[in-house]
């Protein structure tokens, strides 16, 4: 609901463009520059795909050519079939997807959860505990990596899913999204809702979720894409190659031996492929993500 | 006419409408309340702090997962880090209490502090550039009338990647041989730079990558902000013969500010944690030139030999460092100065 909106927003307002265009008449050179700095920009945002994609493809004499081949002459799927064949990656990326969707799902429900408590219910306590999850929201995840990584290890969770995945349950910013969300909507129908008898839950899960859902994906997405990006904490937790996770398997391919540039490419490429393809679907919902909260501060 | 339908020798009219009022009287009574409703103040007020406590309990119980989680992976660590700063060992051998032993050797480390001045340089380089660059590619994309939509999917594509990814291909880019960036140089006659080999460009071209990556992100977010103005105003400033720079400098800017605001707050937060991009690239080389503090926690607490309470220590620098600097920004840009 709230995304539908702000999406409208985000279309130019017809008064600027045609501000734009009566100031100036027909393609003027202010419009030809400002799209000139447009495509120099998505070039620069863009080359380095094209490169790393062309050179997965290259086999190993012409990766090092000079000047270096935009397109190369003979394309080889070697690289890719070395990648699989090598290294678990398959493995690896299953990992990542696991840990990434487990977080996801758990944290849209708690999240949405006390985002709804946030908004709508009165308790002692309230203003204190938001403060609180504002306060975390400041809190360097690097700072609580030695003493997690200790509480993790004690637990004897190192090498499982439930070590990476349990402290990315602990992140305030979705509690702070939902609550955002569920604010905007009219307290008439919870009330309404509450009128023909049914309990806070009920309400919760048949009136506000319903409501929501824009918000939810948004949130998943956000989460999804934190997690599939997540560095860090799979670096230190999963020392096993079959726990690596996507990011710290792709940045082994590195270091495990000397620097093999096709194969890093390769690996490279098939790291950013899921979320790309989940990008092309969800577009509107990622970058809704990124704004959501900062606008209505 | 009232009289002439009333029944003749009747009461006199002033009867009548006390028998009127009187009727009116009980029917408004026999609507009153129900008698099980009508409740004493006491009673009253006792129901209503029923119903406020099983309403607490409700919000409490909303609240308990993320409570749990909270207290187990965030609190409780936070905690402990504390306890760990007077500590010494953990990961291999017992810790034993050793004073203000790490915190002396925090601040004596010279490691440390450049490792502070690193990453605050890169804050320096890396926040300014993304932030205008996003300012100048969302005022455009504000401007134009069509084709917004496919450039805003292109500028976002490098915040998809994986920093570990991003960083990958960056090693592409700047490698010296044959990466695309010296290539472009020569082609203006500039020689080949060694960029990560080097302790003066190391830096700057690891801000560049956040610049690549990010730009994407802050560009949608200054656009969002921007396309929420109110046209109004803007049209109002062109009937007054503001020129477009005053209109940027006088309409725009004051009302970005909120947007601003939380941009500042929220890029020093993510940037003063550095660290993938360093470890994938040069790993604190050349000569500690690309050392950020986050690296350093990280190198201490798992590559060299169980220094975990100096890690912890660092930790604890960086986590006052950053809630400092941020109840700075949220004093210096809350209000209007």
């Amino acid at each position: 609901m709230a995304i539908e909106t702000e999406f409208a927003e985000l279309r130019p307002p017809a008064d600027i463009t045609r501000a734009t265009a009566a100031r100036r008449k027909g393609p003027s050179l202010y419009l030809i520059a400002i799209y000139g700095i447009l495509v120099i920009a998505a070039f620069i945002a863009l080359v380095p795909f094209l490169y790393v994609i062309s050179t997965s493809f290259k086999d190993t004499i012409s990766l090092f050519q000079y000047p270096p081949e935009w397109i190369p002459s003979e394309p080889t799927l070697d690289n890719f079939r070395g990648l699989l064949a090598d290294y678990p990656f398959v493995r690896w990326m299953l990992n990542s997807f696991v840990v990434a969707s487990a977080v996801t799902i758990v944290k849209v429900v708690i999240d949405s959860m006390a985002g709804y408590a946030f908004a709508k219910m009165t308790f002692p306590g309230k203003d204190a505990l938001f403060l609180v999850v504002l306060m975390t929201l400041m809190v360097p995840f690097a700072a609580t990596l030695i003493p997690l990584f200790i509480i993790v290890r004690d637990l004897n969770l190192t090498n499982t899913y439930a070590g990476l995945i349990l402290p990315a349950l602990a992140s305030p910013i979705g509690i702070f999204m939902m609550r955002q969300f569920i604010e905007t909507l009219p307290t008439d129908l919870e009330n309404a809702a509450r009128l023909d008898g049914c309990s806070e839950f009920q309400i919760f899960r048949r009136v506000i979720l319903p409501l929501i859902r824009p918000g939810l994906v948004v949130l998943g997405v956000f989460t999804f894409m934190t997690q599939w990006t997540s560095y860090l904490w799979p670096l230190v937790i999963g020392t096993k190659t079959e726990m690596f996770t996507l990011t710290v398997g792709v940045q082994s391919l590195r270091s495990l031996f000397t620097v093999n540039w096709g194969i890093l490419s390769a690996g490279a490429v098939l790291s950013m492929l899921p979320l790309v393809l989940v990008f092309l679907f969800l577009q509107r919902y990622f970058i809704a993500g990124s704004i959501a909260g900062a606008l209505k501060e | 006419m009232h009289d002439g339908a009333l029944p003749a020798g009747s009461a006199p009219p002033g009867t009548v409408i006390r028998m009127a009022t009187l009727l009116i009287e009980q029917s408004t009574a026999e609507a009153a309340p129900i008698p099980h409703m009508r409740l004493s103040r006491q009673e009253h007020e006792r129901l209503r702090r029923a119903r406020g406590r099983q309403r607490a309990l409700t919000a409490y119980l909303f609240l308990l997962p993320n409570a749990v989680f909270f207290t187990a992976f965030l609190i409780i660590p936070i905690i402990f880090l504390f306890y760990l700063t007077f500590h010494n060992g953990g990961i291999i051998t017992p810790a034993k209490f050793v004073g203000l032993d790490n915190w002396r050797r925090a601040w004596s480390d010279d490691l440390v502090r450049t490792t502070i001045r690193n990453t605050v340089y890169y804050c320096l380089l890396a926040i300014p550039s993304v932030f205008v660059i996003g300012m100048i590619l969302a005022l455009c994309l504000q401007r134009i009338p069509r084709g917004s939509g496919p450039f805003r999917s292109l500028f976002y594509l490098p915040t998809l990647t994986p920093y570990v990814t991003a960083a990958l291909i960056w090693l592409f880019i700047v490698q010296r041989d044959f990466g695309a960036l010296n290539v472009t140089l020569g082609l203006f006659g500039i020689p080949p730079q060694n960029w990560l080999g080097s302790t003066s460009l190391v830096m700057p071209s690891i801000a560049m990558l956040e610049v690549w990556r990010g730009v994407g992100f802050w560009t949608l977010l200054f656009l969002a902000a921007l396309l929420a103005l109110p046209p109004e105003l803007y049209q109002a400033a062109t009937i007054d013969g503001a020129s477009a720079w005053q209109q940027f400098r006088h309409i725009t800017l004051p009302l970005m500010r909120p947007t601003f605001f939380f941009a500042v707050v929220m890029a020093t937060i993510w940037n003063l944690q550095l660290f993938d991009s360093v470890s994938i690239l040069t790993d604190g080389g050349p000569s500690n030139a690309s050392a950020t503090v986050v690296w350093y926690i990280y190198k201490a607490m798992f590559q060299f030999n169980d220094k975990t309470g100096f890690a912890a220590a660092l930790s604890f620098v960086l986590l006052l460092f950053i809630l400092v600097l941020t109840l700075i920004e949220i004093r210096l840009l809350r209000k209007p100065a």
